[in-house]
């Protein structure tokens, strides 16, 4: 899968997991994720398996936050680095 | 869906049912009564397999699936009424033995499996804390990296198997700071200087299971102690509470199965005003209702178990199979005692133990209301 395809294969993943099918509109390449309420702590255990599983990489547990997870720009950028 | 019973997952509940009426039926109401965990009946099932039968063989498993697993825990817990005793073999199988075998290295799956499987070894889990129960993953317990491996310090409670067991699962915090991501399990042995157990905690029921808190000051253990990867202790707990809701209670199903089959021989032997007492409708109507909730029961198991076998989004099959299953069992447990009248309020029958040890079914493994929690979760609310 290229970079191109991370930000609406994670969207695609929010918007089933975490708002049931609905208003896919709703999140944006800077929508905050986290702080703005749509993923809770559980629900950054189960982005973070979905993307090592989706994307082959592995997400330390000091990156399994705000900073990394907060928007799918900002997932984008950290599923890039991993794979190099 | 689908599941079906093989001719061998059929021939092998038979044999199953015959070593439970053979070697663990005696003197059950002594051991509950003294709260007494029967070591030489455990190390029986090890013997026989029961241990490992969902471990894979290279570890000293049977090798079987998750459901035939689960439809030889029924026969056994048909044929054996000490729930308790089933409780600690079911959790070991589910909560400590699936995350090694899941997680675990190589050389922790070599190192503790065999023993786990051929009775040789308990094995027990600790989550709950003090200040934090349903609300698990606020533990405190903090694992402290030192040269070579962690420091442990903290306090866990409500460890069942935690006064016999010889190792622990254990889930700990590297960094407060990190929240859910700083968890992370760890195996510790009993003998670990530092680790401290408790005394057995009195209980209502499953008081064959015996309970106790164990806690941690200045407990070193190696790094090669940790079980999987630093924070992935939240989605590891999960995944295990999943299995374990799915799982667990073909124990349940079984005593449900067990206490309908001797209540219609009570209500047909038993007679009152010169009839059995099986020809009244008002008693008719609680063995029927018995049915009802135990095939509503084992079709809840049955689908659970199926979905997280077939790797699917269990979460809310095995939240309702939990809740389903553990509200019907204490119903039918007050249902058999009912139908004896007097003599199901005392000893004489077991069926006063059936109901003290399902009342623990609501609690254990996520209390029912934390299930409807997880079930409002998934339907979006």
């Amino acid at each position: 899968m290229d970079d191109a395809a991370v930000v609406p294969t994670v969207k695609a993943f929010i918007v089933e997991k975490f708002l049931f099918g609905a208003d896919a509109g709703k999140v944006a390449p800077d929508t905050p994720l986290i702080s703005g309420g749509i993923i809770d702590s559980l629900g950054v255990i189960e982005l973070v398996t979905f993307l090592e599983q989706t994307f082959g990489i592995t997400v330390e547990a000091r990156e399994a936050g705000k900073t990394h997870l907060d928007t799918l720009a900002a997932i984008a950028a950290l599923v890039k680095q991993k794979r190099g | 869906m689908e599941f079906g019973w093989s001719a061998e997952d059929l021939a092998f509940a038979e044999s199953v049912t015959a070593f439970a009426k053979k070697e663990l039926v005696d003197d059950i109401a002594r051991r509950d009564r003294a709260g007494e965990f029967p070591r030489e009946l455990w190390r029986a099932c090890g013997r026989f397999g029961i241990q490992g039968l969902p471990v894979p063989k290279e570890f000293g498993g049977r090798g079987l699936t998750a459901l035939s697993t689960a439809h030889a825990m029924e026969a056994l817990s048909a044929a054996c009424p000490d729930a308790g005793f089933l409780f600690a073999l079911s959790a070991q199988m589910w909560i400590v033995e699936m995350p090694i075998t899941r997680v675990g290295s190589e050389e922790q799956k070599r190192r503790l499996l065999p023993g786990l499987c051929d009775g040789t070894l308990v094995g027990a889990l600790a989550m709950s804390e003090p200040g934090s129960g349903s609300d698990a993953f606020s533990l405190q317990t903090r694992a402290e990296a030192v040269d070579g491996g962690y420091r442990l310090t903290g306090t866990k409670t409500f460890v069942s198997e935690g006064p016999v067991a010889d190792v622990f699962v254990i889930f700990a915090t590297i960094d407060p700071s990190l929240g859910l991501s700083g968890i992370t399990p760890f195996l510790v042995e009993r003998d670990r200087p530092g680790l401290h157990v408790g005394e057995p905690v009195p209980k209502m029921g499953l008081r064959t299971s015996p309970m106790s808190e164990i806690s941690f000051s200045d407990c070193r253990i190696p790094a090669e102690n940790r079980l999987g990867r630093e924070g992935r202790g939240a989605q590891l707990f999960n995944d295990t509470m999943e299995w374990a809701r799915s799982c667990i209670l073909a124990l349940a199903v079984g005593a449900m199965r067990r206490q309908l089959d001797a209540s219609v021989k009570y209500a047909q032997e038993r007679k009152q005003f010169g009839v059995a007492i099986g020809t009244y409708q008002s008693v008719q109507r609680r063995l029927v209702e018995m049915k009802v909730l135990l095939e509503g029961a084992r079709m809840a198991l049955y689908r659970a178990i199926w979905a997280k076998q077939e790797g699917k989004d269990a979460g809310s099959a095995a939240a309702i199979a939990k809740l389903v299953i553990s509200e019907a069992w204490v119903q039918s447990g007050l249902h058999a005692v009912q139908v004896r009248g007097g003599y199901g309020y005392t000893e004489s029958y077991g069926a006063e133990r059936d109901l003290r040890d399902a009342v623990g079914s609501l609690l254990f493994a996520g209390t029912v209301d934390m299930q409807q929690n997880l079930i409002a979760r998934a339907l979006g609310l």
